[in-house]
């Protein structure tokens, strides 16, 4: 059952020369798990001919931490910071997509004020273009572009401020919770975001004139690493890489959340599904999430941070020193947590990275029974070989990059 | 009529009475569940005539006390109709230690790596599937860590453990590294102890 050659063959097989005179020599060769340019411990296994890579194993698992199976020993607040960890690029998205999954599981969807929607947009959206320009920068770095790593770090700076600013952290946040956020916003809040979308136009277009009709770039990128939208679609490809291949799908619209109905942007699409298209519609990505950050500044409405439910978020601060009702619920609720009815649940999210899924199991008690994650990134690095097999050996790098892959999520 | 999650169980209970065991429907999620024989059938049924041509994921749930034990689930969704639906197979008989499923990678090949996963974690291995190798543990890994039988932490058992394998001697990295094969497995110590039935997850009911 397990094919053990792969693993040990290392060395130059026999050459042979074919009928027509050509020589056919491929060569295993090792990429990964230590190398700059595959964004964390992928390894990948590269049979090549020359320059063109005829075969392409991915081995992932050199991550593996178990956080699903840890989740099942965690109450579901505990668990809440274990998503954190998983894609660590965008922790409040993974973080939104946890807490929409227990809220339906719990049935309080509809005690969720406009409020707490309209943060949790707001911060999604902000930490999509986050992981964005990380992807931006770690993808030129890639294909040789250093300026743009650290242009893209700086706006990035920003964006961990205002969480650092609201969370008390700049990455692992576990700001958004199940039953709203955990902390209110601070009065600084609105004006370290207004600071932010008041320069990134312009900073945006600043990247646009650095690669997008960069001959250079556009020499590496386009027509390389190519995936079909039949084959993006049948390998499960969601997010940008999907998008890349010309399939207009996004689960904001498809299956709107967190009030995502209410807001008003674009799908941006590629035409051939290769890296400059990917890049592409990450570039155009960016755009409309500041719109949506900003119409979500905008229309911010009023209102409580967490949801009066005392079985789910705990009470004010006041209530506890002076109600011994409210004293009993803070208690039960960090001692025991919340038990949410018999059942199961599966909430997609658009995450950056594609479509993120949380399918929860409960039976009854405080702590999830099953948590699996659908990641995004492992759907999207097994649909890799299609991309890079048949191509140049250089093209790989590209390829990787622009499929943007957190190997934390990819191996949980 | 667009399709619906709702009108395709209608649809797949129609076509094939004789494959579903029950059809649930919780906050407002719909489920089918099949027998594990069938299975094949309904995909591609679901896949070429209604249009669910995305499989989310492919994952199990461990019942440790029920019979059958563990539930295979899918996850389908449909682009062109914007509806998402759940499948589920139920398996393993009492006392069946690696109970088989069909493989639905000849429909998506994306179920590939999911399925792997499956087998990986939890020992279901996949009838039909092209590469059936572990995936994210290592690949001389004895036991499946999601398996409710399986300890968090813990094991009682001398340390180091590591599900059947020892990295290394004593001092990582410095000196004479014991090299991952069964052969120095001797050199050390607690490795020796233990026998097979030791292993977690291996206990028999």
């Amino acid at each position: 059952m397990q094919k053990q050659d792969i693993e040990t063959q290392y060395t130059i097989e026999d050459s042979q020369s074919l009928e027509d005179g050509n020589r056919n020599d491929t060569m295993t060769i090792n990429m990964g798990p230590q190398h700059p340019s595959t964004h964390g411990v992928l390894r990948l296994i590269l049979t090549i001919n020359g320059e063109t890579v005829v075969k392409a194993v991915p081995d992932i698992g050199f991550l593996h931490t178990g956080i699903e199976k840890t989740a099942e020993a965690k109450t579901y607040h505990q668990a809440l910071v274990l998503t954190d960890r998983m894609e660590y690029l965008s922790p409040l998205c993974n973080n939104l997509g946890y807490s929409l999954a227990v809220e339906k599981l719990l049935g309080i969807e509809d005690e969720i004020t406009d409020k707490i929607k309209f943060v949790r947009v707001l911060l999604a959206e902000l930490q999509r273009i986050a992981s964005h320009l990380v992807f931006l920068g770690t993808h030129a770095l890639d294909l040789g572009a250093m300026s743009v790593f650290l242009y893209c770090f700086r706006e990035r700076e920003m964006i961990l401020d205002v969480f650092e600013e609201i969370s008390g952290v700049r990455m692992m946040t576990s700001y958004i919770c199940p039953g709203g956020l955990q902390a209110d916003l601070t009065p600084a809040f609105d004006g370290k975001v207004r600071a932010f979308t008041s320069i990134f136009l312009d900073r945006l277009q600043e990247y646009h004139d650095l690669l997008t009709n960069n001959q250079l770039w556009m020499e590496r990128t386009k027509g390389v690493g190519i995936l079909s939208a039949k084959d993006a679609i049948a390998y499960g490809a969601s997010g940008p890489v999907l998008r890349g291949s010309n399939v207009v799908w996004d689960i904001r619209k498809a299956f709107p959340y967190s009030g995502y109905e209410k807001f008003d942007f674009d799908i941006p699409v590629g035409t051939n599904g290769d890296v400059y298209d990917r890049y592409l519609v990450r570039m155009l990505e960016m755009e409309q999430s500041l719109k949506l950050v900003n119409q979500a500044l905008e229309g911010m409405p009023t209102g409580a941070y967490r949801v009066h439910n005392p079985k789910v978020a705990p009470p004010p601060k006041w209530q506890i020193t002076g109600s011994m009702e409210a004293l009993i619920h803070h208690f039960k609720l960090y001692t025991e947590g919340y038990r949410p009815p018999k059942g199961e649940v599966f909430v997609r999210t658009e995450a950056p990275k594609g479509e993120l899924g949380f399918y929860i199991v409960s039976d009854g008690t405080a702590k999830p029974y099953r948590m699996h994650v659908r990641a995004p990134s492992f759907a999207n690095l097994e649909a890799l070989p299609l991309m890079i097999e048949g191509g140049f050996l250089a093209d790989v790098v590209a390829a990787i990059g622009s499929i943007d892959i957190v190997l934390g999520e990819v191996d949980r | 009529m667009a399709i619906t999650a709702t009108s395709t169980v209608a649809m797949v209970r129609e076509k094939f009475p004789q494959a579903v065991v029950e059809t649930v429907d919780f906050r407002g999620e719909e489920t089918i569940v099949l027998l594990p024989e069938q299975l094949v059938v309904v995909c591609a049924y679901l896949q070429k005539n209604q249009q669910y041509s995305f499989l989310s994921s492919v994952t199990a749930v461990d019942w440790l006390e029920r019979e059958p034990r563990y539930d295979v689930v899918y996850h389908l969704m449909s682009i062109p109709n914007q509806s998402e639906l759940r499948l589920k197979v139920r398996v393993g008989q009492h006392g069946e230690e690696h109970p088989s499923v069909p493989t639905v990678s000849g429909i998506w090949p994306g179920a590939n790596w999911y399925e792997r996963e499956v087998y990986d974690l939890f020992g279901i291995p996949f009838a039909g599937h092209p590469d059936l190798r572990r995936i994210l543990m290592p690949m001389d890994w004895t036991t499946h860590p999601l398996r409710k039988d399986y300890p968090l932490r813990g094991f009682d058992l001398p340390e180091p453990h590591w599900g059947g394998q020892v990295p290394y001697d004593t001092d990582p990295g410095v000196g004479s590294q014991t090299m991952r094969t069964p052969y120095s497995r001797e050199l050390n110590e607690s490795r020796s102890k233990f026998t097979e039935s030791q292993e977690p997850g291996t206990d028999k009911k």
